[in-house]
């Protein structure tokens, strides 16, 4: 029988935030009139949290299986890119970023480059135009085509 | 009759234009959703939500527009298992059984016309329900105090965490998660900010809205990008297109007999469309089933389960609207919708706003009636959808996603918080801890919260006063029977694993 590592490994983590949650929320002060205060119920929730994450780490099941080459390539591509386009959007504005995004997920996602320039040219001014004058909701639109 | 009345006055609502233009759109797309293999029901409504809310479109209007997809959704997802003998959605698997060998038998046009028919009859049928039952529902409902809602909130964890993981366990830590993540933000009732790290932008809390977008659509990519890639299969040619009428007469009795083991496996607190298709399938199959050719394209196989999924879709809704507590994932997902509208569902929704509450009852019945229409004559388009490549799709699913959450508030820390979410949502279903427990326990925390410290209020800190009504000792033994019957399928299903061999390959369910 294998090590079962995941569920263990992520019933520790809960266990300790569960514990820092229970400690924390001892923390807030109990206001006039109110028996339960602002600390009780994360307490409250705090119980279960913790017991149910020692439960993963003294009964875990099997592991399952995290990564799946080659696709795993395209996965952590595909977070890099979706964490990287909060903070592109608003320096480059809505279209260029967009564009960018687009163009690299749908390489990831098997497509030729042609294929993955033009979806990106259709997605980012498509709904750059589709939000900013048929729904009148204002989109950064950055400095180069502002 | 006063039923009668009331719907009367919510098709004067459901008839304004703008209600009319939104189900027509809704419907739409929703079937296109339900139809592309991997967008499900909830994303397709997760994704729209943000939208929704961003248009500022009038509460009604924008519980019509989603509902209408929800119920597209629906129609659609049997569309991918006829074809492609992929479900479009989940519920739409039981469909593949019987739906695909038809369609390879050269029957496709007959099986898309009385899966598409079956799908009319189970909504209308459960839409019939949802006018009779949520009523009652709701005068029961009007003698709940807040203990009785606290006890409430806690059953619908119980009910969720046996339908949708394997592992209860999982489940109710989900649901855990969600509570936790809930209580982060500014305390209402205290003012005090809890768990926030000093951060200002943590100070409103996790916004439901973009959490259910992160947890649903981003992680959905994410697990798509390792499953789909590599198994596209073509679509089954179809040389006809009408159905003969002969084919679908004799499915007519198994589509009403779908249509009521849906509808009562959705009223059920948590279990939602998928029990409510493989109900009704395996209660048709016990029926009808004398020949043995279940399985090999007989057309009661279609017809069950597809009025079964989309009866159980408006079962679902009852419990959502009369109590506030969702019976399935997607519900979860429009009760998120009400809560950002400051619209609390229960019996307050029905007293005071019923024209909301009519007017959507309404609109189903007329939005059925579009889905017809748009199904029969129209597959053809939806079935030529199912080729538009992954490359082009899912780039622009998750460009919506982010242009939603981004118009909502222009903060670039929601869209990476939406992110972050979807890669919980990710890590979490990889753990087999499904999400919709992650979802309730955040959408439901605050009311929990606030249900508790007031029945604590009233009984002056006596904490008896949660089991001092017979209601509220009759949700607690629910909710004790409800676990009790999770974990002994839980340990039941662990000694047939036990017994055979070790399966690496677990479904995920959620």
């Amino acid at each position: 029988m294998t090590a079962r590592l995941s569920d263990r490994i992520a019933g520790t983590i809960l266990f300790v935030l569960a514990v820092w949650f229970w400690i924390t929320a001892g923390d807030y002060v109990v206001a006039f009139g109110d028996p339960a205060g602002p600390s009780l119920f994360p307490r409250i929730v705090a119980f279960p949290l913790g017991l149910f994450a020692l439960f993963l780490v003294l009964r875990p099941d099997p592991n399952p299986e995290w990564f799946r080459w080659p696709q795993a390539l395209g996965q952590i591509g595909t977070i890099v890119a979706l964490f990287a386009y909060p903070f592109i959007l608003e320096p480059l504005g809505f279209p260029l970023a967009t564009l960018l995004i687009t163009l690299v997920l749908a390489k990831i996602l098997g497509g030729s480059w042609l294929q993955s320039v033009l979806c990106g040219i259709v997605v980012g001014f498509g709904l750059y135009f589709l939000f900013n004058y048929g729904f009148d909701l204002p989109l950064p639109v950055g400095p180069i085509f502002g | 009759m006063e039923t009668l009345g009331f719907l009367f006055h919510g098709f004067e609502e459901a008839l304004i234009p703008l209600n009319i233009a939104l189900a027509l759109i809704g419907c739409f797309v929703g079937t296109i959703v339900g139809a592309l293999p991997g967008l499900g029901p909830v994303n397709g409504v997760a994704i729209l939500i943000p939208l929704a809310f961003s248009l500022q479109l009038p509460a009604g209007s924008a519980l019509i527009l989603l509902s209408c997809v929800y119920y597209g959704c629906m129609y659609g997802g049997r569309i991918s298992s006829i074809m492609l003998n992929i479900p479009g959605d989940e519920p739409a698997m039981m469909t593949c059984l019987d739906g695909y060998p038809m369609a390879k038998n050269g029957k496709a046009p007959e099986a898309l016309a009385i899966s598409g028919i079956a799908s009319f009859v189970g909504a209308i049928a459960s839409t019939i329900g949802l006018m009779l039952f949520a009523p009652l529902l709701v005068r029961f409902a009007i003698h709940f105090g807040p203990a009785e809602y606290f006890a409430l909130y806690l059953l619908a964890f119980a009910t969720i965490g046996g339908v949708t993981g394997s592992n209860p366990a999982k489940t109710l830590l989900g649901a855990a998660i969600g509570l936790a993540l809930g209580c982060v933000g500014i305390d209402p009732q205290s003012g005090t900010a809890r768990f926030t790290f000093g951060n200002i932008h943590l100070y409103d809390g996790f916004q439901a809205i973009i959490a259910i977008v992160g947890l649903f659509a981003i992680s959905e990519v994410l697990i798509l990008l390792e499953t789909h890639l590599s198994e596209r299969t073509g679509a089954v040619a179809v040389d006809r297109a009408f159905a003969r009428w002969k084919d679908i007469k004799g499915t007519i009795p198994a589509m009403f007999r779908g249509s009521l083991v849906g509808f009562v496996s959705g009223i059920l607190p948590g279990a939602g469309a998928s029990l409510g298709s493989f109900l009704a399938y395996t209660v048709e199959r016990r029926f009808s089933d004398q020949s043995n050719t279940f399985g090999t394209g007989d057309p009661k196989g279609v017809a069950a389960p597809e009025a079964g999924n989309n009866a159980a879709a408006g079962g679902a809704l009852v419990p959502m609207l009369a109590l506030g507590v969702p019976g399935s994932g997607t519900t979860a997902v429009l009760l998120a919708l009400l809560i950002s509208l400051n619209i609390t569902p229960g019996p307050l929704l029905f007293q005071d706003q019923p024209q909301i509450v009519w007017g959507l009852i309404a609109s189903l019945f007329m939005a059925n009636v579009f889905l017809l229409l748009l199904n029969l004559p129209l597959v053809g388009v939806f079935t030529r959808m199912l080729s538009i490549p992954l490359w082009a799709l899912m780039p622009f699913v998750v460009m919506i996603s982010f242009v939603g959450v981004y118009s909502l508030s222009h903060s670039t820390f929601d869209l990476v918080v939406m992110v972050g979410f979807g890669l919980l949502g990710f890590v979490l279903r990889k753990l087999d801890i499904a999400v919709v427990p992650v979802v309730l326990g955040l959408l439901l925390g605050g009311e929990m919260e606030a249900n508790m410290r007031r029945a604590l209020a009233i009984s002056a800190g006596d904490p008896w006063v949660f089991v001092s009504s017979g209601i509220s000792i009759a949700l607690y033994a629910a909710t004790i029977l409800f676990l009790g019957l999770a974990v002994f399928f839980a340990f039941r299903k662990r000694r047939q694993a036990a017994a055979t061999i070790e399966d690496p390959e677990r479904a995920m369910a959620d």
